[in-house]
């Protein structure tokens, strides 16, 4: 197994839409601008999957997007976490129960760390990251 | 020469609706552009049969979080339209206060956005960073920053005083001289003028035809603009121009969004200023709407929004028609990759704002020997990925 | 008055009130909407806002209701044309005008209608696989989420 202490210091982002308001993904795209400099933490958005060591999933997991989310899961290297930002990406929000709506992430791929809110603040989404990188000893999905 | 077919999505970081553009490509030239929708597809107007009234106000100020209180506006107006709701002045004024304030931050996202696609990334991270102000004035006046849910059926949840008032006013006044200086980057930049001048062309006959909207629309030079043609909230009450720009072009939509932002600006100032006083919801909650139907319009920031509501009456909506601007930008904009090179179709696709910013991943055919081979957009769109 | 509503009126359509300001609201039948749509697209300066359609079950029709928009003159034109729910066929409106193209997609995926001559229709256009395979349309009212 690949150290986790690598990704501990330098977590590069994988950012997957899956069907989201746009709410969340303008809040993780507020989030990595300088207000809220998140590469003191060493975050930044990776340009591939292959490069990625955290997904940040927003959105309710449309059935067609959940087939691309699991691929993209799949493409990127151990270890690997994932992150599901908002409301919609936990559960479905309010868009649960519809015909095209899995209802959240982790029915398609395992999560790590759920950060709830509609949209959840920049702040609240860096928070998220770093405390998941505070438990990156015990190891990533393999 | 074979064509090249390039799948463009559908994973984009920051994009509106995750869609997919199948680009056919003859070398560098693009001959075809297909959409491939369906990603995003969340069956908003099915789960709108099922809520209330009141509870849909929540539901379709989420179909797009970047534009939330235009959807509210146009489906609240659409329901006080049947129910015959009278909206008190200070409420209509408060509504048409935070819509513009969306239009600012939103015009600024997609300016940023676009230097980003352009590989102009300084300037991508210096406009996000003048935007964070007006978002705090989002939140200043709703209480939220991005999803506001500011409205309520017959009237807005949250008053401004006299100290928001000063507060506001005082932040856009840097915002507005930011502005005016982005402006001139993108009239007077060498690369930026280069790269988006002359490219993706909307003749102005062409644009109405195919269904165009919003600034995309005006940029091509027709004046139509919901806000002056049909008004809604206090937009009847409020001086503002409609701004054109004759090229047609990538260049001219986006000039078209900061000359807008500007005018934006003017507005909140007046209606700041002459906030009438009243009440600002009615004093029971509305939960009964008569049968009727209704055809709502309203200029988001991406152009018209259309809801079609019909009611049968009782605490439920028949049906709720949305038809979102990106809706015919996007699908019906591909009459402007025409002719394009491939590395135009990122700038193309964000001048119409779907809020595109890819991190992609691109596979091309080749055709003749039928191998696939991964490459990334970055080779296609330099600076597309740098940073994003 | 307007050329477009005079055109609209001598045509002999039969005009529905509207309580909403610079909107009117015209009954078409299915055969002589492309007539209509075809003057229509001759007017300079008009494009397709959105294509309606409402499944009025217990009525046992399909209501489609073409909202069209006149830039120059400032109102919306709504025709509405009103087919059986068994079988929901229109003439295509797309060849008159191209921006048609997307809203007849999505009625066509979403509530079934099908736009005779439009050769792009597909399903799956934004329905899911699962739904779009069981020749299900989830606007339809008997669709249950």
């Amino acid at each position: 197994m690949v150290s986790t202490k690598v990704v501990k210091y330098s977590p590069w982002l994988l950012h997957f839409n899956t069907g989201a308001c746009n709410g969340c993904d303008i809040e993780v795209l507020a989030a990595l601008t300088p207000y809220y400099d998140p590469e003191r933490f060493g975050v930044k958005l990776a340009p591939n999957p292959r490069h990625a060591d955290v997904m940040v999933v927003t959105g309710a997991v449309t059935k067609k997007a959940g087939e691309r989310l699991n691929r993209l899961y799949e493409q990127m290297p151990s270890p690997k976490f994932v992150v599901a930002v908002g409301a919609c990406a936990i559960s479905g929000g309010v868009f649960s129960g519809s015909y095209s709506v899995l209802n959240g992430a982790n029915k398609v791929v395992p999560v790590s760390m759920y950060v709830p809110g509609c949209p959840p603040r920049p702040e609240a989404i860096l928070y998220g990251i770093v405390k998941l990188l505070s438990k990156l000893d015990g190891g990533g999905n393999e | 020469m074979s064509l090249i077919e390039i799948p463009v999505g559908p994973q984009h970081p920051a994009l509106h609706e995750p869609i997919m553009l199948r680009v056919k490509a003859d070398g560098e030239r693009v001959v075809d552009v297909q959409v491939v929708t369906g990603y995003n597809h969340r069956g908003a107007e099915k789960l709108g049969e099922r809520n209330t009234w009141s509870k849909n106000v929540f539901l379709y100020s989420r179909v797009c979080g970047i534009c939330n209180t235009v959807h509210a506006q146009t489906y609240t107006q659409g329901v006080e339209a049947i129910g015959n709701v009278e909206v008190p002045p200070r409420a209509q004024y408060l509504r048409t206060l935070i819509m513009e304030l969306e239009r600012i931050h939103s015009h600024m996202l997609i300016s940023a956005v676009m230097a980003e696609i352009v590989g102009f990334d300084s300037l991508f991270m210096l406009i996000m960073r003048d935007r964070e102000p007006v978002m705090m004035l989002k939140e200043l006046v709703t209480g939220n920053r991005v999803l506001s849910d500011y409205y309520t059926l017959g009237g807005v949840r949250r008053d401004v005083d006299e100290v928001k008032k000063d507060k506001i006013l005082k932040v856009l006044e840097s915002v507005e001289g930011r502005m005016k200086y982005y402006k001139k980057v993108f009239e007077e930049d060498f690369t930026l003028s280069r790269r988006l001048g002359g490219v993706g062309v909307v003749r102005h006959d062409e644009a109405v035809r195919y269904s165009l909207v919003g600034p995309t629309l005006r940029g091509s030079g027709v004046k139509s603009d919901v806000r002056a043609d049909d008004p809604y909230a206090a937009y009847g009450e409020i001086p503002f121009n409609v701004i054109t720009y004759d090229g047609g072009d990538s260049l001219s939509r986006m000039l078209v969004r900061f000359d807008e932002t500007l005018e934006s600006i003017e507005m909140v100032r007046y209606i700041l200023n002459h906030l009438p006083q009243g009440p600002i919801a009615p004093k029971t909650p509305i939960r009964i709407i008569p049968a009727g139907e209704a055809f709502s319009r309203v200029e988001a920031p991406r152009g018209e929004l259309f809801y079609h509501i019909v009611s049968k009456g009782g605490d439920k909506p028949y049906r709720v028609k949305v038809r979102t601007p990106s809706f015919h930008n996007i699908i019906n904009g591909v009459i402007a990759y025409r002719e394009a090179n491939i590395a135009d179709v990122p700038v193309i696709l964000a001048s119409v704002d779907p809020c595109i910013s890819c991190t992609e991943r691109v596979l091309v055919i080749d055709e003749r020997s039928g191998k696939a081979r991964s490459l990334r957009l970055k080779d296609l769109s330099r600076g597309l990925l740098d940073g994003s | 008055m307007s050329s477009v509503l005079d055109f609209l009126k001598s045509s002999g359509l039969n005009q529905l009130g509207s309580k909403q300001p610079r909107r009117y609201v015209f009954e078409v039948s299915a055969e002589r909407l492309r007539e209509v749509v075809g003057g229509l697209a001759k007017f300079k300066n008009i494009y397709v806002s959105s294509i309606s359609g409402v499944d009025y079950v217990s009525e046992g029709f399909i209501e489609i209701n073409y909202c069209l928009w006149v830039v120059d003159e400032r109102f919306m034109v709504i025709t509405k044309v009103r087919v059986p729910r068994d079988s929901p066929k229109v003439p295509t409106i797309y060849d008159l005008i191209p921006g048609a193209l997307n809203s007849e997609l999505e009625a066509y995926d979403l509530l079934g209608v099908v736009f005779e001559g439009n050769e792009k229709l597909r399903r799956g256009f934004l329905t899911p696989s699962e739904v779009a395979s069981q020749g299900l349309f989830p606007l339809r009212k008997d669709f249950k989420v």
